[in-house]
């Protein structure tokens, strides 16, 4: 039985096993979350003030002032807006485009099995070696990041979509056919429903690729975004100005993998109808 | 009562069935009587299920024909229902969306939807479970899912492959009463599989008995025991034993002859 149908019911919130001392489990989970990133900081911050010098890395207080200048003037917006957009439209094209090819991988094995060490080639070569090329293809304007974050996570989607394909119920898909299920309606209605989870988990990982993309795209060439604020402050050494770059990125992949968990748990209760 | 009414509903003319380098199914001959309650037994391997792969149009024979109505079967044929032993329910849909699945399969226009689908839950008991997933019921409640939605689904024939052979003793007889107060309802055609024994006895109006590789027709047994059956009572019944026993000579006749 392919492991993604049976975690799909699984809904429970990742703490709510715990109900102890009173305290409900997630409350826990999120205290201890907030004093782990606490101590965190924290020993950064004293090991700035007496042991490290801040050039090298920095220190927590720094970025934090320096990140409220940058929100107040409105640049952090403007660049994690630039750099957020990129990494978004990467990602929903490649899911477009990586379900489709994933869907007609598994539909014609054997046309798979000629295009795989071509698709695998591309896989395995790292796209910062595109980056050149489409450079001069598609400019340094935002089409040239989306398309890098694009070819980062259109592989993900393609080979989750396909080995998720080749995993469904062959009983189940078997129950439909005997009652005479069209191959449209079993994809539509059986085949795509099955796979979701391992879309969801394409799109956790393909969060984090895209990201990189769009900002990999900034670092060659590029007049905004938080890749290329990181790029310009570390020509200044610039730490702060670099680690606030980070601090900002690390933020948006947070709040961007919350938002799929949401959309993830609504879509997959939804299903139910 | 004759058997071998004028014309049959489903019929398997010398059907052979090779995967390579293995013999299957080795020239079956059999026929179903419209209306008839079939029970095949036999051992794992012996090919039983996939002689209602053949009659459902999933699978093809490599040698011999299936038909049904006396047409050729080549794909899916209309008004053909399969279940399996396993629920193949769709485990993102609640018991309602599982059901109705066969509803639209089956055709049933949209507006006469709602009440069928309420006449089915009701039917097997599951009113209160319609808004539950598979994951969240028992195996019998699955297994009653997977049967409402055959029903809904309306076939003129039922192939069910051991449909109850992953449930508990109890379970098992209770679902068997439930198919046979069904049947007598709608009298469709039942092709029915399973290995054991007293189920095919108490279910069917005859029983084939297959013996393995290859698979093969080894004896066919009327049951001429009174319906409506008490699945409880039927136990207690010497003819009932009588004709388990000489089905369970034959299988057992079978086994030292082999390897």
């Amino acid at each position: 039985m392919p492991a993604a149908i049976e975690e799909a019911p699984a809904l429970a919130p990742a703490g709510a096993a715990a109900p102890r001392g009173g305290m409900p489990g997630w409350l826990t989970i999120t205290l201890q979350r907030i004093l782990l990133v606490g101590v965190v900081l924290a020993a950064w911050q004293v090991a700035t003030d007496h042991f490290i010098d801040p050039f090298w890395i920095s220190q927590p207080s720094e970025i934090a002032l320096r990140l409220w200048t940058m929100a107040a003037s409105g640049d952090l917006l403007f660049h994690a807006t630039a750099t957020a957009w990129q990494a978004l439209l990467g990602l929903l094209l490649g899911l477009v485009v990586g379900v489709v090819a994933g869907v007609l991988y598994a539909a014609f094995p054997r046309g798979a099995q000629v295009a795989d060490p071509l698709v695998m080639g591309l896989y395995s070569v790292p796209r910062v070696a595109f980056a050149p090329l489409f450079i001069i293809w598609f400019g340094i304007g935002l089409f040239s990041k989306v398309m890098m974050a694009f070819s980062m996570v259109v592989f993900v989607y393609l080979l989750n979509t396909a080995q998720g394909l080749r995993e469904v119920d062959r009983d189940l898909l078997d129950a439909m056919r005997s009652m005479r299920a069209r191959p449209l309606w079993l994809l539509w209605h059986v085949r795509l429903p099955a796979i979701l989870p391992w879309i969801f988990g394409a799109t956790r990982i393909g969060l984090g690729l895209a990201l990189v993309g769009s900002v990999l795209g900034e670092l060659l060439g590029a007049n905004r975004g938080l890749g290329w604020y990181v790029e310009r402050s570390g020509g200044r050494l610039d730490t702060t100005g670099v680690m606030a770059g980070l601090v900002a990125l690390m933020v948006i992949a947070v709040v961007g993998n919350e938002i799929v968990r949401l959309i993830e748990r609504l879509a997959l209760r939804g299903a139910t109808r | 009562m004759s058997v071998s009414a004028p014309s049959p509903k489903l019929t398997f003319e010398g059907i052979t069935l090779d995967y390579p380098g293995l013999r299957v199914l080795d020239g079956i001959d059999l026929s179903l009587a419209d209306g008839e309650f079939l029970a095949i037994v036999g051992p794992s391997g012996c090919g039983k299920s996939t002689l209602l792969r053949l009659a459902s149009g999933l699978l093809s024979p490599t040698d011999g024909r299936v038909l049904l109505d006396g047409k050729p079967v080549s794909g899916p044929p209309p008004g053909v229902g399969f279940m399996f032993q396993r629920d193949t329910l769709m485990p993102w849909a609640d018991v309602r969306r599982n059901v109705e699945v066969g509803l639209v399969l089956g055709g049933t226009p949209v507006r006469e939807r709602p009440a069928r689908l309420a006449e089915l839950l009701a039917l097997v008991g599951l009113t209160d479970f319609a808004g539950h997933r598979p994951a969240q019921l028992s195996g019998g409640m699955r297994q009653r899912v997977a049967l409402a939605r055959l029903l809904a689904y309306a076939p003129d024939i039922y192939l069910l492959d051991e449909p109850f052979g992953a449930l508990d003793a109890q379970t098992k007889i209770t679902m068997g009463r439930e198919l046979l107060r069904i049947w007598a309802q709608r009298r469709r055609s039942v092709v029915f599989v399973t290995h054991d024994i007293e189920e095919a006895v108490t279910l069917a109006d005859r029983v084939v008995v297959m013996a393995p590789r290859p698979g093969r027709v080894r004896s066919i047994h009327r049951v001429d025991l009174p319906r409506p059956r008490d699945p409880r009572a039927l136990r207690q019944d010497a003819r009932f034993r009588d004709v388990c026993a000489a089905i369970w000579n034959h299988i057992v006749e079978e086994e030292p002859a082999h390897d």
